[in-house]
């Protein structure tokens, strides 16, 4: 049972890892520009889809390079024709259109690429598992938590040591201030978004090679992606990348002893957390309203 | 990392207010094809068009339409031409109850075909038998349908989950061990077929190792892959379907899982082997029923029709399934001349279904008792790639009769109650 339990803990890790990189983007979004992205799970489609056309003519790791950016360029584009005339009003105007651009998205796919699913082949090398005890960690798992570790330090990189990145995060603090010292906000939250966009894209390419393309998959990788930033805290990114790792560890180890429950867990575990600190685990206090 | 504060016009309850509202994306739903006219026949079919059983869903459409269009170019019903109306259920049970009561109530249709679902499709009976509408089931499974629920009203196409357990349960008894393992979906479908399948191995003298209840629309099996290859079972069973038995074979491989224990199933469909990687099409199941049959009657031609309507997919079960559903209807009706929900409900019973409909060499035929069609089994097993044809990705190993598969009226539990 101990092994059993470690072996899930571990898997959970993997998993947790990847909602991660999906919440990581989402959090980005909604800290600058208050947009709660509904349509991240259709960019993440999205991104598995376009990989998918276009690995027969650049490869796997050519389609792990340009399928984000152009999953990205989609995501500019959004932003700048129907995201950015809703800035200002309340933010449930760009809750429901990022809802209605989510159905656009899937019923888009379905229309474009049809409504059965895809297979991905990934390089023979990451197909394997390491070895026989751990046979759970196969090659591409491995390579997608490296993935998410390089993201998320690419991440840290740009928010912390570039001028893009302190202007964003100073713009999270106050946009008024920000814009008030003649820095163009609008070009700010435009490149912001495309960054966030630009991990759900990757998420996409990096789940296709897990689990294949459907067209409903976004859906389904999107709601862990909230809770993750509910659990960790929204405000902080953090937050969000705890926030996954625990759902991930969470819904794995419960699937030892209650598998109906593997994933009621992540809700439950939101609902205590919004009962006992209501901030999440690292949001701070009053950062809140 | 830094902690970013958030506009204060952006709250928690925003957040979780979008969060409920996420959870009813699959709710709202398109309406798909209308093509009205005065004097035509109506039918209503509801189908999971949008969510995990889109594809299968619109392959029932696909076979129905084929045959709304041989049946107009024959004349139609009672001389009538027969309209089909679409609703998308959204694999959601309010929702195709829904569109059920709309399609009775509003566009006055006589007949219904659907759900995939079983969880809908049970629901939709109860509404059609409340309404005193003709029903069939084309691609529901869960036994309930033609076995403790059964109603006059409602036929069924597809088998029931225990004629899919008895279709394999020997063959992998005696072919792969007696210790089997579950991965099985956690609603109505799921839970009859596992309960059939432990109890013949229980029959048998097997023992079940264990049985993974996974919610619909898993995409990570990982957590039960892990579990069930600690029991060490000979044969892990996967009951999932659509995406879920694409995403749960996949990660099997992946996992090398399918080099130590035999992988295998009971349903099987092709709408499933075409979205898995070559390596991940493997073992034992069964099919409804399959393109590819030696020396069956219009087989050719129906397998024609579809690719000239599909851009060259061939039909796979779900496609007869509509196909079957529409015909049968049409067929009785031209039949009795009328449109009568409890004069053709009665006249289906023992309705056998003619060659050219029925597409397989086994008599196929509605049960008087219970209103499950005897429809065959087709055991075998996937192919990795396609010979002499892409989608040829299933060798029959035994095409076995309804008859063979089903339960006695008597132990179905099915007792029909007439209207007075």
């Amino acid at each position: 049972m101990s092994q059993l339990l470690l072996f899930n803990v571990t898997n959970g890790l993997i998993i947790g890892a990847f909602y991660v990189l999906m919440a990581l983007g989402l959090s980005l979004i909604l800290n600058l520009s208050n947009v709660i992205n509904f349509a991240h799970g259709g960019f993440l489609v999205a991104g598995g889809y376009i990989a998918y056309t276009i690995t027969p003519y650049v490869g796997f790791w050519g389609a792990l390079l340009v399928a984000p950016l152009v999953t990205a360029a989609i995501g500019l584009a959004v932003e700048r024709v129907l995201i950015r005339p809703l800035y200002g009003r309340d933010p449930l105007y760009g809750l429901l259109l990022t809802f209605g651009l989510a159905f656009i998205f899937e019923d888009g796919t379905r229309f474009i690429w049809g409504a059965q699913g895809k297979p991905v082949t990934i390089p023979a090398f990451l197909a394997q598992p390491l070895s026989d005890e751990l046979f759970f960690i196969t090659g591409y798992r491995l390579f997608m938590v490296v993935m998410v570790a390089v993201a998320v330090g690419l991440l840290f990189v740009l928010l912390r040591y570039t001028r893009l990145g302190i202007r964003i995060r100073a713009g999270t603090l106050d946009l008024e201030t920000v814009a008030a010292l003649g820095i163009n906000v609008g070009m700010l939250r435009s490149l912001n978004f495309s960054v966030g966009v630009f991990l759900a894209g990757l998420s996409g390419v990096l789940a296709a090679g897990q689990l294949g393309l459907e067209p409903t998959m976004g859906a389904g990788l999107l709601m862990p992606s909230f809770i993750a930033i509910i659990v960790g805290g929204v405000g902080s990114l953090l937050g969000t990348l705890l926030g996954g790792l625990l759902i991930g560890v969470a819904s794995g180890v419960t699937a030892v002893f209650f598998p109906q429950a593997s994933e009621a867990i992540m809700y439950v575990m939101m609902a205590v957390v919004l009962l006992i600190r209501p901030r999440g685990l690292l949001g701070e206090e009053g950062m809140m309203t | 990392m830094a902690s970013h504060r958030i506009s204060d016009n952006v709250s928690r309850r925003v957040l979780l207010k979008g969060a409920a509202a996420l959870s009813g994306l699959q709710v709202a739903s398109p309406f798909i094809i209308r093509a009205r006219g005065e004097t035509s026949v109506r039918v209503g079919m509801v189908d999971p068009m949008t969510g995990v059983y889109a594809a299968v869903a619109q392959n029932e459409v696909s076979g129905a339409k084929l045959a709304v269009e041989q049946i107009n170019a024959k004349g139609g019903i009672l001389g009538r031409p027969v309209e089909l109306l679409v609703e998308d259920s959204a694999n959601d049970v309010g929702t195709g109850v829904q569109k059920t009561r709309k399609l009775i109530e509003r566009d006055e249709v006589p007949f219904i075909i659907g759900d995939v679902n079983s969880g809908i499709a049970q629901a939709m009976a109860q509404v059609t038998a409340e309404k005193k509408t003709l029903h069939i089931v084309a691609g529901g499974h869960t036994d309930g349908i033609t076995g403790k629920d059964c109603k006059w009203n409602v036929y069924r196409v597809c088998n029931t989950t225990r004629m899919e357990a008895n279709s394999v349960s020997d063959l992998l008894f005696t072919k792969y061990g007696k210790k089997w393992h579950f991965v099985t979906p956690d609603y109505a479908f799921g839970h009859t077929l596992q309960e059939a399948c432990a109890e013949n191995l229980k029959k048998l003298g097997g023992t079940v190792t264990g049985n993974e209840l996974t919610p619909l629309g898993t995409s990570d099996f990982s957590a039960y892959l892990i579990k069930a290859r600690a029991a060490k079972p000979d044969v892990l069973l996967l009951l999932v379907q659509g995406s879920d038995m694409v995403n749960c074979l996949k990660q099997i491989v992946q996992f090398g899982i399918d080099k130590q224990i035999h992988v295998a199933g009971t349903q099987q469909e092709l709408e499933s082997l075409n979205a898995l990687p070559a390596e991940a099409r493997i073992g034992v199941w069964m099919f409804e029923w399959y393109w590819k049959q030696p020396n069956t009657p219009h087989l050719a031609e129906f397998v024609a029709d579809i690719r000239k309507r599909t851009g060259g997919k061939v039909p796979t079960a779900r496609t007869w399934f509509g196909y079957t559903a529409m015909y049968s209807l049409a067929l009785v009706a031209n039949r009795e001349k009328t449109l009568d929900s409890v004069k053709l409900a009665q006249a289906l019973g023992d309705f056998e279904l003619p060659a050219e409909v029925k597409l397989q060499p086994n008599k196929c035929y509605y049960r008087k008792g219970d209103h499950q069609l005897m429809t065959s089994a087709f055991v075998g097993e996937a192919l990795p790639k396609g010979a002499g044809d892409p989608e040829d990705l299933f060798r029959v190993d035994t095409i076995v009769a309804g008859d063979k598969t089903s339960p006695a009226v008597s132990e179905t539990g099915c007792t029909l109650q007439w209207p007075a």
